[in-house]
This record gives C-alpha cells, sequence and structure tokens, in this order.
C-alpha cells in the first residue's frame, strides 16, 4: 500500500495530509509563516510521517501545493526580465499588451512555419549586450509562431549558452506552449523566466527536506490540478501558479464520488469562486491561467470570482438590500463594525457563532427605520445572497455556452453544459447553498467542511502534460514543439489521420518520460483533432493536421 | 478577469464553418479561413481590450424570407452552414444596433452577395445574400425607418445586392469591383444606377484589371465618402470581399493587405461582413488582420504579406478609366433628383425589363421578367416571373409580387390585385408574395400547384 504526504502551503494556513491508499491516517495544520514557508512546511512534514506506522518507513511520495510562483508574481518579486522578440510583421510590437521589456529582432515564420525571413546573428549579439547592459538577469526568447518552427528561437538559445553563459538558462516560448498567441506566449515565457532563481532555490530547499526524510518522489500541484515533477519544475515553474484553487477543487473531486455535471460554488468571507464540472471533470480555461492580470498559455481550471462572501458588506435602503463586493470586517456577531450575510444567518439560527445578540441588534437597527424585525431583515439578506449568486451562475453557463464554435455541427448542437446539480464548499455553505439551489432549480450537495481538503486534493493528484502535433505533408514536416522535435514525414501521401494520432500520442509518452513518468500509450488520449485537406489550385496537395494528446486525467479517491 | 472599461471597440462574429464545403476541392472549402483563425490566435487578436468574439445565431426562415423568393422553399435551398452565415450576420448586426459594440465584424462563410432576390439555387458560391438578411433583420427591428449604406469592395460585381436593392430608396449601394468586362459575373457597369423608385442610388465603380490601392482608394474619398456624406445612412456596411489582393487565384487585381486596412479606415463602417477572397495564404490572415486593427482603431501599419512582388504598390497614379468613371458618377449623384423618370425608364405605367441570369455554382439558367410600378407615392410594387432550368432540364416557373417597405395604399391594392391574378393562372408553379411591413401575415405567402 502506497503512502502519500499532501501538503498545502496557503495563504493563512498550511495544512497537510498523510494518506494510505484511500485512507486518510492524518492530518496537520499550522499557520502558514510567509517569512519563511519552508519551516511551515518542515513542520507540517514532521509532524505527519510522525505519524507512520514504524514498520511501514519507506519512500513516502510527497504532493506540495504552494503559492511561491503565485506570490513571486503577484508581489513582484521575480527577477527583472527581458525578452526577446521576433515579432516578424502583424500588431506593432510596440502594441503588444505585455508589461515586459522588449527587444525586436528581425526574423519572419509565417503562419505555416516557413521561414519568410532570417533570423540576423550580429543584431541578435547587439540585443543581448544591451540586456545586459540594462541590466536584466532572467531572459526570455519568443518569435511569432514559434510553435510551428521553433529554429530560431533555439539558435538563439544556444547563441547566449555559447557567447553569454552568465545569462543561460534563458526560457524559449515553444517548449511552455504548443498554442497560437504570441502575446500569452510572451507573458508565460517572461513570467517562468522570472521566477526561475526563486524555483531554483525552493528545488534545493525541497530536494535536502527530500534527502534528510528520506522521502520518495516529490511533485508539485499545478494550475490544472496535476502534478510535476520537482526537478522538472526548474524549467517550468510557472506551471505551478494557482495551485490553491486546483488543489480545493481536486480535494472536492477526491472527496466526492460522482460529481458529473455540476456547478460548484466556494464560498469564503470576501467573494466566492464558481467551478464548473462537465462529466465529472473540471472544466478548463480556454486559452489559460490569467495571473495578476496577465493572461498566459498556462492549463488551469475554469472559475470565476464573485464579489459575495459571508462577510461581505450589507447595506439596506428600505427597498433594496446591497451585499459585496466591499468587506469591512467580521461579521458584527464577532465585533466587526458593520453587518454581513453571516450575522443574517446567526440571527436566523443557521450558525452557532461569536454573540447572537449583537447580530440581532445590528439587524433590528438596519431594519427598524423601514418597519422590519431582525428575523425578516434576515430573511431579506439571505435571499438577496442567494439570488446574487444564482445570478452569477447563470450568467457563467451563458457565457460558457455562447463561447465561439467553429463548425456547424457545434452550432447546431446549441447549448451544451448545463449543470445538473449544485455543489457547495467553504465555510457559510451550509446555510446558503438550500437557498442557491433552490433560486436555481437544482438538487444541491454541500461538501462536509474539511480543514484539510485542499492538501487532500494536493495528495490525491496525478501528473498531467499534453503535447501538440503540428504535421504538414505538403511541406513535409511534423513539430512537437514542447519537446523541441521536428522530423520530416516520410510517407506524406500515406500520413493519414490514424497516422497523425499513433504519432501524437508515441510524442506523449516520450514527454512523459522525459518529464520523468512513465505511461502507457493506453493511457494518452486525444483532446484536439483538426485534419484540413490542402487544396491548391484545385488539386489536394497535402493534408494539416493539429492535434493536442495529453494523459487521461485520474485522480486518486479518498474516503471522507 | 479583464475588466472593461470603455464600451468594445470591435465585436468578432468569427465562423470559418469548418466542416462545410461547396465540394472538396471547391474554392469555399473548409480550409478556407483556417490560416485566417492561425493568423488571429496567433497575434492575440482577441485577447486585445476592446475585441470581443461572439458566437453567430442561426437564421430563421423568416429571417431568409424577409429577403428571398426561395424556389421552391428555404428548407430546399439552404444548407445549416447558409443559415448561420447568415445569422451570424444577424448577431453582427445586433451587436451595433443595441450599442453593445461600437462596431461589428462578420468574418464568416459561406459568402451572399451574388445571390439574388429569387433563389434558385446557388451562384457566385451564393446562396443566401447574408448582408441583405441582415439588413432586413434590423428595418423590421426599425419599422423600417432606417438608413443603410453598403459598400461592396468584392473583387466581383455585387450583383445579388445590387439586385435585392435597385428600387430601394433607402438603401444606397455602391460597389467597387474589376471590370465585368473581364470576370464574373459581367455586370456592374457605371450605367447600372437604380431603378425608378432608386435612381441614383445603385453605384458601380468598374476598376480595369491590375488595379491596387491606389485604385480602390481613390475610389472611396473621390465618390464614396463623399456620396455617404450626402446620403447620411445610419448604418454603412462594408461587404468586404478580399480577392482583390495581389496574390488572388481568381481575379486580376493588385490590392495589398495596407491598402485594405486603409480603405477600412476610411471608410469607418458600422459594419464589414467577408465576402469573397480565395487566396487563403497569402491573402486572407493578413488583410482579416489588418481590418480587425483597423477598425479597432489601432495601429494597422505593422501588416505585411510576406513578399510583396514588385510593381505591386505603385507611385500612387491612378488609371485614367477609374478617374473617368469616378467623375461620371460624382456627375449622376449630384444630379440624381433632377432627372426625368420618363426619359430614364420610358413613360407609361410600368419599367419592366427582362433579365438572363445564369447561376454558375449550380449551372442553372434563369429567365425574368420584371416589372416596376411607377408610382409618384412610393417606390413602387414589382412583378416577377420566373423560369429557370437546370442541367437535367429540370424546370420552374414561378411569380412573385413584391411590396416595398412604405408602399402607398394605392400599390398594396394592386399588388393584391395581382396576386389573386396570378394565383388563379395555371402557368405558374407557385406564386409567391412578399410584403416586408405586414405584421400579421406571413413574409412569403405561395399560392402553389407545384411540390410542396
Amino acid at each position: 500500500m502506497s503512502y502519500r504526504i499532501g501538503i498545502d502551503v496557503g495563504g493563512t494556513n498550511t495544512n497537510g495530509v498523510l494518506l494510505k491508499g484511500a485512507q486518510v491516517l492524518a492530518t496537520v495544520k499550522a499557520p502558514t509563516d510567509h517569512h519563511n514557508l519552508h519551516a511551515g512546511t518542515r513542520e507540517a512534514l514532521t509532524r505527519l510521517l510522525a505519524a507512520l506506522p514504524e514498520k511501514e518507513r519507506g519512500p513516502v511520495e510527497l504532493h506540495l501545493s504552494t503559492t511561491l510562483a503565485t506570490n513571486a508574481i503577484v508581489e513582484g518579486k521575480g527577477a527583472p526580465t527581458a525578452v526577446l522578440i521576433i515579432p516578424g510583421p502583424g500588431l506593432r510590437w510596440t502594441d503588444l499588451p505585455v508589461p515586459f521589456k522588449l527587444y525586436p529582432l528581425s526574423g519572419y515564420i509565417d503562419h505555416r512555419g516557413r521561414e519568410a525571413g532570417p533570423l540576423d546573428r550580429e543584431e541578435v549579439r547587439r540585443a543581448v549586450r544591451a540586456v545586459k547592459a540594462d541590466g536584466y538577469q532572467a531572459v526570455a526568447v519568443v518569435g511569432k509562431f514559434s510553435p510551428r518552427n521553433f529554429q530560431h528561437e533555439l539558435a538563439i538559445e544556444e547563441l547566449i549558452r555559447a557567447e553569454f553563459p552568465e545569462l543561460a538558462p534563458v526560457t524559449l516560448g515553444h517548449r511552455l506552449s504548443g498554442r497560437l498567441n504570441f502575446p500569452r506566449r510572451i507573458t508565460t515565457a517572461a513570467l517562468n523566466a522570472s521566477i526561475a532563481a526563486i524555483q531554483a532555490e525552493f528545488v534545493r530547499m525541497v530536494e535536502k527536506v527530500q534527502d534528510q526524510y528520506q522521502l520518495g518522489k516529490v511533485y508539485l500541484l499545478k494550475a490544472d490540478g496535476g502534478t510535476l515533477g520537482l526537478q522538472e519544475s526548474v524549467h517550468r515553474s510557472i506551471e505551478t501558479i494557482l495551485s490553491g484553487p486546483a488543489a480545493s477543487l481536486m480535494g472536492a473531486m477526491a472527496l466526492t464520488a460522482e460529481i458529473e455535471d455540476a456547478v460548484a460554488l466556494d464560498i469564503g468571507g470576501t467573494t466566492s469562486e464558481i467551478s464548473v464540472f462537465s462529466g465529472g471533470e473540471p472544466l478548463a480555461e480556454r486559452e489559460g491561467a490569467v495571473i495578476a492580470g496577465y493572461p498566459t498559455l498556462v492549463p488551469a481550471f475554469f472559475s470565476r470570482s464573485l464579489g459575495l462572501g459571508g462577510d461581505s458588506q450589507v447595506t439596506f435602503d428600505g427597498k433594496q438590500v446591497t451585499i459585496g463586493p466591499q468587506r469591512v470586517g467580521p461579521p458584527v456577531a464577532l465585533g466587526g463594525p458593520q453587518v454581513t450575510p453571516t450575522d443574517a444567518v446567526v440571527v436566523l439560527g443557521g450558525a452557532a457563532l461569536g454573540d447572537a445578540k449583537k447580530a440581532h441588534a445590528a439587524l433590528q437597527a438596519m431594519g427598524a427605520p423601514f418597519g422590519l424585525e431582525s428575523r425578516a431583515m434576515a430573511e431579506k439578506i439571505v435571499a438577496t445572497f442567494a439570488q446574487k449568486a444564482a445570478a452569477a451562475i447563470r450568467s457563467v453557463y451563458a457565457e460558457l455556452n455562447n463561447r465561439p464554435v467553429y463548425t456547424v455541427s457545434q452550432v447546431l448542437a446549441g447549448a451544451d453544459l448545463k449543470p445538473k446539480r449544485l455543489i457547495g464548499m467553504g465555510g457559510p455553505a451550509a446555510y446558503f447553498i438550500p437557498k442557491i439551489g433552490a433560486e436555481l432549480g437544482l438538487p444541491y450537495q454541500v461538501l462536509p467542511h474539511y480543514e484539510a481538503a485542499n492538501a487532500i486534493g494536493a495528495a490525491a493528484s496525478r501528473p498531467t502534460f499534453a503535447v501538440t502535433l503540428r504535421a504538414d505533408t505538403m511541406l513535409g514536416k511534423m513539430v512537437v514543439p514542447e519537446l523541441d522535435y521536428e522530423a520530416p514525414i516520410d510517407r506524406p501521401f500515406t500520413f493519414d489521420r490514424e497516422a497523425a494520432r499513433q504519432e501524437a500520442i508515441r510524442q506523449a509518452v516520450n514527454y512523459a518520460k522525459k518529464m520523468g513518468v512513465a505511461v502507457d500509450p493506453d493511457e494518452i488520449e486525444i483532446t484536439e483533432e483538426e485534419v484540413f485537406n490542402m487544396v491548391r489550385h484545385f488539386y489536394t496537395v497535402g493534408k494539416n493536421f493539429n492535434l493536442r494528446a495529453q494523459v487521461k486525467p485520474r485522480i486518486h479517491r479518498v474516503i471522507p | 478577469m479583464v475588466k472593461m472599461a470603455t464600451k468594445t471597440k470591435l465585436g468578432l462574429v468569427f465562423f470559418p464553418a469548418f466542416d462545410w464545403a461547396i465540394a472538396p476541392d471547391h474554392p469555399e472549402r473548409e480550409e478556407r479561413l483556417l490560416y485566417t483563425r492561425d493568423q488571429i490566435r496567433e497575434e492575440g487578436l482577441l485577447d486585445l481590450p476592446g475585441i470581443v468574439e461572439f458566437r453567430p445565431q442561426i437564421a430563421t426562415r423568416q429571417d431568409i424570407e424577409r429577403v428571398h423568393i426561395c424556389v421552391p422553399s428555404v428548407e430546399k435551398v439552404c444548407t445549416e452552414s447558409h443559415l448561420i452565415a447568415a445569422g451570424g450576420t444577424i448577431t453582427a448586426g445586433e451587436l451595433v444596433v443595441s450599442g453593445q459594440t461600437e462596431r461589428a465584424f462578420a468574418l464568416l462563410r459561406p459568402p451572399g452577395h451574388h445571390a439574388l432576390r429569387i433563389v434558385h439555387g446557388s451562384r457566385g458560391f451564393c446562396t443566401i445574400n447574408i448582408e441583405a438578411v441582415m439588413v432586413e433583420y434590423l428595418r423590421k427591428l426599425h419599422n423600417g425607418r432606417l438608413r443603410v449604406a453598403i459598400v461592396d469592395t468584392d473583387a466581383h460585381h455585387a450583383d445579388g445586392t445590387q439586385d435585392i436593392y435597385y428600387n430601394d430608396p433607402d438603401v444606397l449601394h455602391i460597389s467597387i469591383h474589376q471590370d465585368g468586362r473581364t470576370l464574373y459575373p459581367g455586370t456592374g457597369a457605371v450605367d447600372e444606377l437604380g431603378g425608378p423608385g432608386a435612381y441614383g442610388l445603385t453605384l458601380n465603380v468598374p476598376l480595369p484589371p491590375g488595379s491596387g490601392d491606389a485604385e480602390v482608394l481613390y475610389a472611396v474619398e473621390h465618390l464614396v465618402l463623399p456620396v455617404l456624406r450626402d446620403f447620411q445612412p445610419d448604418l454603412i456596411i462594408n461587404a468586404a470581399g478580399q480577392d482583390n489582393h495581389f496574390t488572388d487565384p481568381i481575379t486580376n487585381m493588385k490590392v495589398t493587405a495596407q491598402g485594405y486596412a486603409r480603405l477600412t479606415e476610411l471608410l469607418a463602417p458600422d459594419l464589414v461582413v467577408l465576402e469573397g477572397g480565395y487566396s487563403i495564404e497569402g491573402a486572407l490572415p493578413y488583410v482579416n488582420v489588418g481590418i480587425i486593427l483597423a477598425l479597432a482603431g489601432l495601429d494597422y501599419t505593422g501588416v505585411r504579406e510576406p513578399e510583396l512582388p514588385p510593381g505591386v504598390q505603385k507611385d500612387g497614379r491612378v488609371h485614367e478609366a477609374v478617374v473617368r468613371n469616378v467623375a461620371f458618377l460624382q456627375e449622376v449623384w449630384a444630379r440624381r433628383q433632377e432627372i426625368d423618370p420618363a426619359a430614364v425608364f420610358g413613360g407609361g405605367n410600368y419599367y419592366r425589363r427582362k433579365r438572363h441570369l445564369y447561376y454558375d455554382t449550380d449551372d442553372i439558367h434563369e429567365v425574368q421578367v420584371e416589372a416596376i410600378k411607377m408610382c409618384a407615392a412610393c417606390s413602387g410594387y414589382r412583378e416577377l416571373h420566373s423560369f429557370a432550368e437546370d442541367r437535367r432540364r429540370k424546370q420552374a416557373r414561378i411569380a412573385a409580387v413584391l411590396l416595398p417597405w412604405h408602399a402607398c395604399p394605392a400599390c398594396r391594392q394592386q399588388a393584391e390585385e395581382a396576386f389573386a391574378r396570378l394565383a388563379a393562372e395555371p402557368d405558374w408553379d407557385d406564386v409567391y408574395y412578399q410584403n416586408p411591413a405586414d405584421p400579421q401575415r406571413p413574409l412569403v405567402s405561395k399560392a402553389g400547384r407545384g411540390e410542396s
């Protein structure tokens, strides 16, 4: 039986859990020390390992979810980063919506990955010298259409390694994502480069811990709920952003028997997070995560934040109750300055919390000028809360069902997402979720509050990764950008859909191996597949293929 | 989440119909907007503040019947992709008239500007006139009180749109295209100027083969912009075919992506609708990015094709035939209200014309006889007789009576009588009656003896 430890370093608390298969053997909780993240992690680890039966001592897998990368980016603590870009023609590079210092280079790759203009090595040298002179320590290199042809990026990496080793390693855009979106690729690569040093230091620290406690493999949680090997994270640290919310959803999934098509609402103090499950899987962001306002290509769960929580400020003008989006303090019942939805719950007897008398008095004062006694006032607040949450959920589904689609059959299929259940999480969920479910006409389920849910989510997660295959039989070439793989297509006339699938699966297995994970081909699935006949002058002269292959998402179940 | 501080500049209704083709090797095939999609995504245009993408709606039979007489029925001549292209164009129109976005671009396929009022099948790759379906939808919303200008810049003459609005005093239609004597569909000469109810509101600027940015921009600056200032439309629509491009395989023009972007900037249309354009790799990705940037008010001067062959961007000297045609049309425009209808359209109560029409895509021949009532009180009802035969010698004989928006009581009554008379004649497979303003009865009522 395998042992796994999950540790979630959250904003307030660090939670840890020790699992034996699907069983929870121990949980720990300690306040997060922001000045010394490592100390909290060590402490949690020590206590969890102490719970390990003596005779079972052996390599224990560690799954870590940390706010390290997220905080470094949000707080702007990353290294000053310069980006060498090969923008080619198109949107003026000065208009690119990216907040980094850009050094434009000549060179032009077109939409099919053909070189339409060469790289100028002397110009690259001049630019790198300028980067150094301007005091930048971290460098990313990103070309337009580099997922289709990454030779320019590779040539620049090689030049820097040979002539400016003090700036190596650099982050290359094409390795982080095979998706097309030049500005997002710039942001993703630049953020990755900016936090690389911090991540490397963290990895060294965890390696020491790994040795000291004789741990087995160590994994870090990613924004898409999967894991990334510790050593591999040095080059792809950007993927570990936003792992906290992902851990929370993974926890919900691990602890829930069947999720199917459901909407999840995680009600917090200031905000609530809406997530969507379809066929039991959490929906992903279409392009990638947005962090600190920067759109990226980092795979992440879809979520929408709502300025509505248990501690939101409540006002009443005699007709309408207004809730949020601000929070001015804790509930009145807990000594706060202003009425909150939690106070309404306390008045209605839904929670034994703090001083109920104070809550009563505050609601009485709020309703009295308009002839409402405290209970009626409380009911009005709870009803408004439920209506606001239900409206937000409806608008999320409207947004998702209006996502642009590009085929006739998808348009005819119409609205494809529909929740069958409402799942509530978070402290105040128990009281609000039934009312929100009634507003939506949905059955509901409130997940028991589980202090260690995030840590369980981290422990329950498994590796995820995806590769992109682009094959163009007219050019006789295929590429897998994530792997720096480029190869000729030997028999372009027999390279068909099936051949492309097999190739994509083979490459995904290779990629897994590179990431230190052994997977079988039958664990790989094709998630995106486009095949186009290429016709020139009324003759079919080739095909082009765009495929994405990933390891099938899985999760370890945990018995609550 | 990215929050929008200001009103969205541009709504993009992008629908490449990746699973639909006229035929596997036809220019109007799955692959057509693939490279455009790749370019738009890679440029990151959909993340720019001020540009938002929307999903197309599906047009209904009623939406189509506000414009067309489909023979024998909408269902028989349309595929779903036609309904989505028309619906997506409606979506774009709604975005603008509702104020949700400042402008909108219906970047979708299949196109529509060769589809005439009567539809026996597909011609010039077009079955349903997507701009007209949108215009009629919006006019219905505004009870017919909407003045619209359509500026068609496809390399082929917009004969379908011209046919639909030939006699409509509230719709100005200007087509700039490669001279019809050298290219399908052959029409669009400078002297095609509209029917008796809308004389001078159809304007055609034929350009000699080989024309480039200079010629197109000259026509826009010296004719289109002054005419638009006079006409004062509520809505300017650019039917933006992209086959004037120097790489287009089926035309002979030399316009560049920069030329298209500048044209868009000058014209400042409320709505842009893609029409033709079959240089799917060399032109469309760059032209569409140029148009999107221009519409969003962003700098488009960095957009450029991989290589511009010599002689493409000329020194600004404009072909003299263009200067001459523009001068002629300026004169027509200035004096359009002074002309004597009898002198142009002949005396009598009706203006009659007989046309032979060819559906190249479906190989159908049609003979159409049309009578337009010369009415002083409105633009006049119309009676159409149409005889079509396809390559298997299957025939269709139909008659139609059309009422304009704001028809006068006399025309309404005479149209009803004409419909009753035609319906009693044994010659027709079907007789149609179309009244866009009638809120009660179906837009197209049929008196049929044929199938259906």
